[in-house]
């Protein structure tokens, strides 16, 4: 038993050994506690962004993404079509796992939902999972690491100019994906760009069109 | 979030979606709608679309400008809240969306969708409703003329419930087109300002800027 532990906990070195190395703060930073970026949001919120889907560098095509999404109850929806207004996708996920309500194909694999669902996530919730270290990378960039509780890894950074990027690796520490917030201090999600690293690589940038707070109204009793 | 190498396959349904024609249920009003579009030469109007879903709290809005110039010659531009464009002429479709200040292609197979689309939407202009055995057409008369293409096929169920045309009596020209998706979810387009039979310069089908 001990062996298979040991071999674990190799494992995992060599695992984390692949991302960027966290370091101590420097002495200018030393005593100072290193605060977690945290640019995800705070209350239910709907987003509707112009999503430009870009591949090798080239704008290949643009669509409309609607998200709602509640950051405590960690409920989200989202939607997305095509310019011309037709619904190519609609799912939601919960504490019951992802609802697919609409999906033509050929976004009607499981996959795609999947994957989509936990793309959204990555971007608008605070991660989840057990804070294995905080730090700053070699550039200086502020960090702190999670490891998901499913597998995975999450490292949220922000940079010397207050820019935050949120990456995501798999368990074995292979880069999966990179959201760069390049928003402004009311909304950092005025502008994100995507970056994902899987069968086709590809990014998407999606650009704010209208944001707003959604407040549940109770409902009324009689 | 794998789902961009598939926009050829999604651009199909939307073809099934919107350009199946119509049965011919009632042949005589079906061929005076045709008979009256014969004089529409050009058209050219705004158009404001209205999306209606569950998720959003008050419709999405686009708008932009449609431009037909017969047989078949579309620019159907959307300028808010995402440029695009598809021209349609002399049997070449393109498509193009707005990336770093300028025009570029969209090459993901939508434009070949959207020319089957504009296809069908250049035979609304025409007057042609009845001509497709996909969708059961029926056309009612009230202060304008009201067609309703159901699709035929169970399979589209839970895609499309129906096609709402309203075309004006007074010059047959299409007002509006309501594609009902579900029971909460809807687009609505309606057409504005049509200015019909007004020369349109032959560039407006085959420059984007």
């Amino acid at each position: 038993m001990k062996g298979l532990f040991f071999l674990l906990g190799m494992f995992l070195l060599v695992s984390c050994a692949a991302m960027p190395a966290i370091h101590e703060p420097s002495s200018e930073r030393a005593g100072k506690s290193i605060t977690c970026p945290s640019p995800f949001l705070l209350e239910k919120t709907r987003l509707i962004h112009a999503i430009e889907v870009r591949m090798a560098g080239k704008p290949k095509t643009a669509l409309i993404g609607v998200t709602l999404a509640d950051p405590v109850s960690r409920m989200f929806s989202c939607a997305m079509m095509s310019t011309e207004g037709m619904v190519l996708f609609e799912a939601s996920s919960g504490p019951d796992g992802v609802k697919v309500l609409r999906a033509l194909p050929p976004f009607d694999t499981n996959v795609f939902a999947s994957n989509m669902m936990d793309d959204i996530e990555l971007i608008f919730l605070t991660p989840v999972g057990v804070l294995t270290r905080k730090g700053v990378f070699a550039e200086g960039e502020r960090v702190c690491r999670r490891h998901k509780e499913q597998g995975g890894w999450v490292d949220v950074l922000a940079g010397r100019d207050g820019r935050i990027q949120v990456r995501r690796y798999s368990e074995f520490g292979v880069l999966q994906r990179t959201v760069n917030l390049e928003g402004n201090a009311q909304n950092a999600y005025a502008v994100i760009e995507l970056q994902a690293i899987d069968f086709v690589n590809y990014t998407l940038i999606m650009t704010l069109i209208e944001s707003e707070v959604v407040r549940d109204i109770p409902p009324v009793k009689r | 979030m794998t789902w961009f190498p598939y926009m050829k396959k999604a651009g199909m349904v939307l073809f099934v979606l919107l350009i199946l024609p119509a049965v011919n249920v009632q042949a005589d009003d079906f061929a005076r709608l045709r008979k009256d579009s014969v004089r529409i030469s050009t058209i050219s109007a705004n158009f404001v679309q209205k999306k209606f879903m569950k998720i959003l709290s008050k419709p999405l809005v686009s708008e932009g400008k449609f431009y037909f110039a017969a047989p078949d010659s579309i620019r159907w531009e959307y300028s808010k809240p995402l440029k695009s464009v598809v021209i349609s002429d002399k049997g070449r479709t393109k498509r193009y969306i707005a990336s770093g200040g300028k025009m570029v292609e969209d090459e993901t197979g939508g434009a070949q969708v959207m020319k089957l689309v504009l296809g069908d939407v250049a035979g609304w202009m025409n007057g042609r409703f009845d001509s497709n055995p996909s969708f059961t057409a029926v056309l009612k008369e009230g202060p304008s003329t009201l067609i309703t293409l159901t699709p035929v096929d169970k399979r589209m169920a839970g895609i499309v419930e129906k096609i709402e045309i309203t075309i004006s009596r007074k010059d047959a020209s299409v007002k509006s087109v309501r594609i009902v998706e579900s029971a909460t979810a809807e687009t609505r387009i309606d057409f504005l300002n049509a200015v019909i039979n007004k020369g349109i310069n032959p560039s407006v089908f085959q420059d984007v800027e």
